[in-house]
């Protein structure tokens, strides 16, 4: 099993079509919607899947097809160690507990694969140390 | 750690149980100092006790890093050719107080850009002269006939410029608030980002590694006490503003903000590691500075007020979606359960957040360490201490009749 997240862009003619749905019925996929902006120019799908990387290939094939822009993501976030001063005021910002603190060395540490992409720790760094990573 | 018990103190006075100032900067001479840090000496004072300690050790360390609005930098840019009385001086766009003689500013840390941008400001300037980048320099003026120039822009940095050092009239409070919000929607405050419905507290101390609350009543921190400013060599030059000592103590510390000092040190000695430009969301800008100040045991008293720990030091929970000086503490909290992850509120877990880092804390406290036990940092009997009774005074409206 992996799990793998992926940014869905796609323009407004295909709004309508039901292509989460789609993939978790087609490919056996466990889809998880973490994000989703949709407007009238068309919309942004943040997912995270869990499948077998066969699967995982065929449906990003499938949403290919179907004319969805398909970027994988692997960090929403970074996190600049040189900037972060470890304070910890993302710990209690963040719903998933991305941030963790040793507490031994007092260092905070950020675990991309915990984020779920909802972009609340950005604003909340005193020294700017997180960034949305380019898209 | 290892060093306690090591030897025998040979000048401690056993009769009167003290030691003075020089006693201890004769032995830091000799390297042979006994320093711990306000951390470590917790444990060895729960072990060996009070007077045993006190006997043996020399010197305590403290250390904090965190936000400190009431900081900023004088600087002095030298003459133009031909000479300018600058009128208005602006760094990377942030305006500096320039109402000083010809060429000296005053750049504060949390003035910001005049076009809207208030995620930058005298914070970052400043940080970014410590890092030794060049800055952008503006100046307007009226003319006069001794200084007939009325513009210039320049770059700067700390090489180029005279004396460039901070004067932060208002650093290490001791103790501080505890901050939540119960209101539906999120506040963003210079206590950081406060979630709805009590979503998250916030806190901004070291705690039990904090300066002020290890002298709580600054019996050896006075005008003229050198510490660690920004990774340098720093001194204490007054009390701090909104200095106070009507706050109520509990295990012989204050239970909210209290004293706190202006200290004053050499930029170009300091590092971007301890001086760091902050940004609070919405709220504006702030400097993040790292301060240490050595604590001499001169008796058992000042080993007893060393060796408090987080579960004792209490601080103010408050609501800040409260808008009122007024507003009244929901309850107090140790450092030891804020520093947990979380605390309980209305038999709810509410995760906390420090804005403060405890690990640079502690890197301060073990580096003033270091610099004591290697001869490079002697320590200094102020030469006046502070009030002894002091209140805070609002600001209300009045006539002119009323002052
Ligand atoms: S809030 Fe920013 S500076 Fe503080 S620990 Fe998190 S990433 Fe580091
Ligand atoms: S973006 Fe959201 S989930 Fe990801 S680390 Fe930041 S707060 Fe956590």
């Amino acid at each position: 099993m992996l799990q793998r997240k992926y940014l869905l862009t796609f323009t407004s003619d295909i709004v309508n079509e039901p292509i989460t749905y789609k993939i978790v019925k087609s490919f056996d996929l466990l889809v998880n919607i973490l994000r989703a902006d949709v407007g009238d120019r068309g919309g942004r799908l943040l997912i995270s899947v869990e499948g077998s990387g066969q699967q995982i290939e065929k449906a990003v094939q499938y949403l290919v097809n179907a004319k969805v822009q398909v970027k994988e993501l692997n960090e929403y976030v970074n996190k600049s160690d040189e900037r972060c001063t470890d304070c910890g005021m993302c710990l209690s910002i963040c719903p998933v507990d991305a941030f963790e603190i040793d507490r031994i060395s007092w260092k905070i540490s950020f675990n991309a694969e915990k984020c779920i992409a909802c972009g609340m720790c950005v604003d909340a760094c005193p020294p700017q140390a997180i960034k949305i990573s380019d898209l | 750690m290892t060093k306690v018990g090591r030897r025998i103190t040979d000048y401690w006075d056993e009769e009167h149980m003290k030691r003075n100032y020089e006693e201890i900067n004769s032995r830091i001479k000799k390297g042979d100092a006994v320093v711990l840090t306000a951390e470590e000496i917790i444990d060895v004072v729960q072990s060996q006790g009070v007077k045993k300690a006190a006997k043996e050790v020399d010197v305590v360390t403290t250390g904090t890093f965190g936000a400190m609005c009431s900081s900023g930098a004088f600087l002095n840019f030298g003459h133009a050719e031909p000479p300018i009385k600058m009128q208005r001086v602006w760094l990377n766009d942030v305006p500096a107080y320039a109402g000083l003689a010809a060429v000296d500013a005053y750049i504060g840390a949390t003035e910001v850009r005049e076009n809207g941008e208030i995620n930058y400001g005298g914070g970052q300037v400043i940080e970014e002269l410590i890092a030794g980048r060049p800055v952008k320099l503006r100046a307007t003026a009226y003319g006069t006939d001794c200084y007939p120039r009325k513009g210039i822009e320049s770059y700067v940095s700390l090489k180029t410029i005279n004396q460039a050092y901070l004067f932060n009239p208002r650093n290490i409070y001791q103790n501080y608030a505890v901050a939540t919000n119960s209101s539906d929607r999120t506040l963003f405050t210079y206590m950081g980002k406060l979630l709805p419905n009590y979503g998250n507290a916030t806190f901004s101390s070291a705690g039990q590694l904090s300066p002020l609350l290890n002298d709580p009543t600054l019996r050896t921190i006075g005008i003229g006490t050198r510490i660690f400013l920004g990774g340098a060599q720093g001194y204490v030059a007054w009390e701090g503003t909104q200095y106070r000592t009507d706050v109520p103590v509990e295990n012989g510390v204050p239970t909210g903000a209290c004293r706190a000092l202006a200290v004053i040190g050499d930029m170009k000695k300091m590092s971007a590691d301890y001086v760091r430009g902050l940004y609070f969301h919405k709220y504006g800008t702030s400097l993040g500075v790292g301060i240490g100040v050595p604590i001499p045991i001169l008796d058992d008293e000042l080993m007893r007020s060393v060796s408090i720990s987080d579960d004792k030091i209490l601080a103010p929970l408050f609501d800040y979606s409260v808008e009122s000086r007024a507003r009244k503490p929901l309850t107090k909290i140790t450092y030891a359960q804020l520093r947990s992850g979380s605390i309980k509120l209305h038999g709810k877990c509410v995760k906390t957040s420090s804005l403060s880092s405890y690990r640079k804390a502690k890197d301060i406290a073990e580096k003033l360490k270091r610099w004591i036990e290697e001869g490079e940092f002697l320590l200094t009997q102020p030469v006046a201490t502070f009030t002894e009774s002091q209140t805070f005074k609002p600001l209300d409206l009045r006539s002119q009749e009323e002052v």
